[in-house]
């Protein structure tokens, strides 16, 4: 989750308000943020906030917010934008590489360092959030007077431009070099993948402004002098490149700047004014939200909770329906349905009714009744039971126990994070093992028992593989021998009422002592193994005592 | 006359008229004869009772060596210590400040050592404007009373500070002095023969005729009535029981089902391995969306790829993902891969598997309402770490029916918590991405006295249920909370891991609280 860090003194400046440690502490969970840190000494906190709102990634933003939760403003924020002159064309090659971009022009700022601060983090933040690390929406800003309008958004061959980046050696390089050579180059570069033509921003003099998404030229590099920007947004998909522009431009505003729009031209068709802060109009039904949420509020009292979270609502022409207008920093309402939060966030979510609503007769799962049955029998037999994780080695599940593997027979993780844990386990004794190894210095007898899943790749399965219950058991003492294992097996069959069922077979494991194990039959299915451990199985696991041990399938007996 | 007395009684007796001292401490003589002191105080009280034997209590003052007191113990004193580093390199003289940095002493126990140094005429210091210098002013160093005494201490000893010879209690007041020494009063007991015990001869003693067991011969004669049964020290602990037990977690676990189950909901469970489709595409998670990607989730090479539900459920979750579908929704706005949702995975929660329950919901068209749950493994790809687990267990509850609102989660939530011991809950606003509205839940821990993060719950979106055919005014509601962490809550476990590893000795000791 996105954290942001905030200085109470510039908060209080922002809401109007005095404001305690105490009282935010208390406060902010009810506009879904976290309060993650307190700074008692430097007056500063750290919240977290949830992707889906990138607005809150300033200062400003949150105070907005906290201005309606304390009820100091209501409705709609207001911004105002100038239209302005500058052009912005776009030319049809960036189409299949980068296609959109919006831009907008700031006027007179003047940032105090705190600003700067925000101005800087909250790029940041806005790539993150927004952006999906540049691949989305990339973010440019710029000292306008360094550069002549109109602009030309194109895309153009890797080689044939030349400039001097941002934070580069001081050598001029082209865009090929600087996928190569530059910090930011060798970071980005996979966005840009398996493109002939790279986007570019010139201005009317053919000098760069930037190559999105990767740096910007040194030509706009923004200092204390700057008096103007130019923001420009690149990315994938308009309407996040509309939501990063909107959100850093009301940001701005609200530091006290002027916005002024900047013409986006695609063609003679398509033409978009930016940053167009106009709010987005919906209309909601109040029964749809009363219903949602369990209340039954009047409209009036519904518009008070939409206006609290910083939006505008009228009653509709439409009976029982509201106007609701969404403020252009918001990009999270998809569906009428994202409006039951925010009258709920308006309402306060501690006055919502706590309501039981009965019915419904609960039912054990069929497996978790059986398990629980085994694990009665086990600890009866003495066993105590262990708890492993289905992820496993498949050296240990494997070559540890002398057992074949093919890799096309065992489940395979594609990117583990460790070897460690490269596979599913087909076995629990395998875990078993494992679970001595760690105690192998306790008092023993150690007895030990698993119930629990394994994964069986299974082409019938519409995932490939399914979960099987096993329960596994091993006896690990001096004496330790195959005699102690066959008695827990039958106190088990006998118990479960299918002694009568049960066969063992000879068999030829490696796993276990030949001579000394056997495989387990119910009627004429294999359901598992039994024996005394092999030696070098043991030395593999740096056991040095004798081991018998159990390994059952009971996907059969319920 | 003759007395009649235990065999174990006549023992002790016989050893007691060997002594020549008016009396002994019973724990030496226990320590001594090596026989418990319960059972030596046990023969006391039976020659008390036939008034051949006594014991008094008195108050002793003992002292040991401290942690401090300990550590010179080994090392030598600081002095001591101080003077070797100075004949090891063959120091006849040093300044102070040099002596400091080389010693690498504490600046006060540096400080100690130098004085004490002084003290012993081992050394003098001259002063010379600013610097000051030390220097060895003897050749020899024998041992000092203080140090020959420390050794007594050696084996962790402890003294009787009344035992000690005058000059001795006055080294252990100079150690008293430099911190070195603890003392605690305790109280002993000396045992004794009384003037009777002490005349009386072995002769004139019987033993007592007493059985310990009970036989089934004498339960059937009755003989049982005239033998005198040996009492048992009945608070004595018994001999270690080593037994089968449940696991602590599976113990967590089945108690979280019976709440389920008490609350009128049915357990259910699924694949582990899992298509991409129904871990994510179906819960409406955009197939750029960053939890999708590597480092977040196990993929699998084998088995690579999974089939797909059929086409009319694969079309809608497509329209759904790309426009919005029917539900209302602007959707994504994205071309939707089939291919990425055929990816197999470990599913990273289980509402991959509540999923799959409304698809079946929309097959068989249940009757409402349905309310399911799950406790159950889910992965993530994660580094193994004190608070962090690539396999955890997650818990989760569902309902499905008509007009089921916020207000009604809070209310099966606030009940399911309340159920689980924690009075006091809170559910503020939050963010999923499949649920609308989303809440946060926290609950107040009184043994920690604060609040916790204790899981997330919401409704879930249209766009997640219109798919199946599950459509306003029938809502789903979900919570679902990570067993784990209520676990190393429960038994106060701070490695997340152990819950995994197994120690035998955890497993044998834990309590069934």
């Amino acid at each position: 989750m996105p954290t942001l860090e905030l200085k109470i003194e510039r908060l209080e400046k922002l809401v109007g308000k005095k404001l305690l440690l105490k009282d935010l502490e208390y406060d902010l969970q009810w506009i879904s943020l976290d309060l993650e840190e307190i700074n008692k000494k430097e007056q500063k906190i750290k919240v977290e906030y949830n992707p889906n709102r990138p607005d809150f990634s300033s200062p400003e933003g949150i105070a907005r917010a906290l201005k309606g939760y304390y009820e100091l403003e209501l409705g709609l924020p207001s911004f105002e934008v100038t239209p302005g002159k500058i052009q912005m064309n776009v030319d049809s090659t960036v189409k299949e590489i980068r296609p959109y971009i919006v831009c907008g022009v700031v006027k007179d700022i003047d940032l105090d360092e705190d600003e700067v601060t925000t101005l800087m983090n909250i790029q940041e933040q806005l790539h993150w959030a927004v952006g999906r690390d540049r691949k989305k929406v990339a973010i440019g800003v710029h000292d306008l007077d360094k550069i002549v309008p109109p602009f030309r958004y194109l895309a153009v061959k890797p080689d044939s431009i030349n400039f001097l980046p941002l934070q580069g050696d001081g050598s001029t390089m082209n865009l090929n070099e600087i996928l190569k050579y530059h910090e930011k180059g060798i970071k980005y570069a996979h966005i840009l993948e398996n493109n002939e033509l790279y986007p570019i921003l010139l201005d009317n003099k053919d000098e760069v402004i930037s190559f999105p998404p990767i740096i910007n030229g040194i030509l706009t590099t923004v200092s204390n002098d700057t008096k103007n920007l130019f923001l420009e947004m690149t990315g994938t998909d308009l309407k996040s490149v509309n939501l990063a522009l909107n959100i850093l431009s009301t940001t701005l505003y609200d530091m006290g700047a002027k916005i002024e729009s900047v013409q986006v031209i695609y063609n003679k068709d398509e033409k978009y004014i930016t940053p167009n802060l106009e709010p987005k109009k919906w209309e909601i039904s109040t029964k749809y939200i009363n219903d949602y949420l369990g209340l039954n509020l009047s409209i009036t009292d519904m518009i008070k909770c939409f206006e609290k979270v910083r939006m505008n609502a009228k009653r509709s022409s439409k009976k029982d329906y509201i106007d609701i207008w969404v403020p252009a920093f918001r990009g999270d309402i998809m569906h009428p349905v994202d409006f039951t939060e925010d009258c709920a966030i308006g309402y306060g979510y501690f006055n919502l009714p706590k309501i039981i609503k009965e019915g419904c007769i609960g039912e054990y799962h069929p497996i978790q009744k059986f398990s629980n049955k085994i694990r009665t029998i086990m600890i009866g037999g003495g066993y105590i039971e262990v708890l492993n994780f289905i992820l496993a080695n498949v050296t240990k599940q494997y070559d540890y126990m002398k057992r074949q593997n093919k890799s096309n027979e065992i489940i395979q993780i594609a990117n583990p994070i460790s070897e460690e844990y490269n596979t599913t386990r087909t076995n629990i004794l395998p875990k078993l093992m494992e679970t001595l190894l760690f105690n192998r210095s306790e008092e023993k007898p150690i007895k030990i028992f698993e119930v629990g899943d394994v994964i069986i790749l299974d082409p019938k399965e519409d995932t490939g593989a399914k979960r099987e219950l096993h329960l596994s058991a091993v006896t690990y003492h001096e004496d330790a021998d195959y005699t102690e294992i066959k008695s827990t097996l039958d106190f088990i069959m006998n118990t479960l009422g299918c002694s009568n069922e049960i066969d063992i077979k000879v068999s030829n494991n490696p796993s276990y002592l030949s001579g000394r194990s056997g495989d387990i039959y119910l009627g004429k299915k294999k359901i598992g193994e039994i024996g005394e451990i092999n030696p070098e199985v043991l030395l593999n696991f740096k056991l040095e005592f004798p081991a018998a041990a159990l390994e059952l399938n009971l996907q059969n007996f319920f | 006359m003759t007395i009649k007395l235990e065999k174990q009684t006549i023992g002790i007796f016989k050893e007691l008229k060997k002594i020549k001292l008016d009396s002994v401490i019973a724990s030496d003589f226990s320590k001594d004869l090596d026989i418990d002191y319960i059972v030596l105080m046990s023969a006391i009280n039976d020659l008390k009772k036939n008034s051949l034997g006594d014991f008094r209590e008195i108050e002793v003052n003992q002292v040991s060596l401290n942690k401090e007191g300990k550590s010179y113990l080994d090392k030598g004193l600081p002095e001591r210590q101080l003077l070797n580093i100075l004949l090891s390199n063959n120091n006849q003289e040093i300044s102070l400040q040099d002596f400091l940095k080389i010693s690498k002493f504490d600046k006060k126990i540096f400080y100690v050592g130098i004085n004490y140094m002084k003290k012993n005429k081992w050394v003098a210091q001259s002063k010379v404007g600013e610097d000051i210098k030390i220097i060895l002013i003897q050749e020899e160093f024998p041992k000092i009373e203080i140090e020959i005494l420390l050794n007594k201490f050696k084996d962790n000893l402890k003294l009787n500070y009344k035992d000690l010879l005058p000059e001795e209690q006055k080294i252990i007041d100079t150690l008293n002095k430099r911190k070195l020494i603890k003392r605690e009063n305790k109280i002993q007991r000396e045992i004794a023969l009384t003037d009777k015990g002490k005349k009386i001869t072995l002769s004139q003693i019987k033993e007592l005729q007493q059985v310990s067991k009970l036989s089934s011969e004498m339960i059937i004669s009755g003989s049982w009535k005239d033998c005198n049964l040996k009492p048992f020290d009945i608070s004595k602990p018994g001999p270690l029981m080593q037994r089968g037990k449940i696991h602590p977690m599976i113990n967590l676990i089945n108690e979280i089902r019976e709440i389920f189950l008490s609350m009128g909901f049915t357990e259910i469970r699924g694949p582990i391995v899992e298509s991409a489709f129904f871990n994510f595409d179906a819960l409406f998670q955009p197939q750029d969306h960053p939890a999708r990607e590597l480092h977040d989730t196990f993929y699998l090479k084998n088995p690579k790829t999974a089939r797909l539900p059929q086409n009319k459920v694969i079309q809608s979750i497509k329209n759904t993902h790309e426009y919005g579908g029917d539900s209302g929704s602007i959707g994504w706005r994205y071309k939707w891969d089939e291919n990425i949702a055929k990816k197999t995975l470990l599913r990273t929660h289980t509402t991959a598997t509540t999923i799959r329950r409304l698809a079946e919901y929309y097959k068989n068209n249940d009757k409402k309402p349905i309310k399911m749950f799950s406790i159950d493994r889910v992965f993530r790809n994660e580094k193994l770490d004190k608070s962090h687990l690539a396999e955890f267990t997650q818990i989760e509850g569902i309902v499905i029916d008509n007009n089921v609102n916020l207000s009604n989660l809070i209310g099966i939530i606030t009940e399911f918590y309340r159920k689980m011991g924690f009075e006091k809950i809170i559910t503020r606003p939050g963010f999923f991405p499949y649920t609308e509205p989303s809440m946060e839940i926290s609950v107040y821990y009184d043994k920690l006295g604060k609040w916790l993060e204790m899981g997330g719950s919401g409704l879930f979106r249209p766009e997640v249920t219109y798919p199946w055919g599950i459509k306003n005014p029938t809502r789903v509601l979900a919570w679902g909370l990570g067993l784990e962490r209520l676990a190393m809550l429960k038994f106060q476990r701070s490695d997340i891991r152990d819950l995994y590893i197994n120690p035998i000795k955890w497993l044998r000791e834990e309590s069934y609280r």
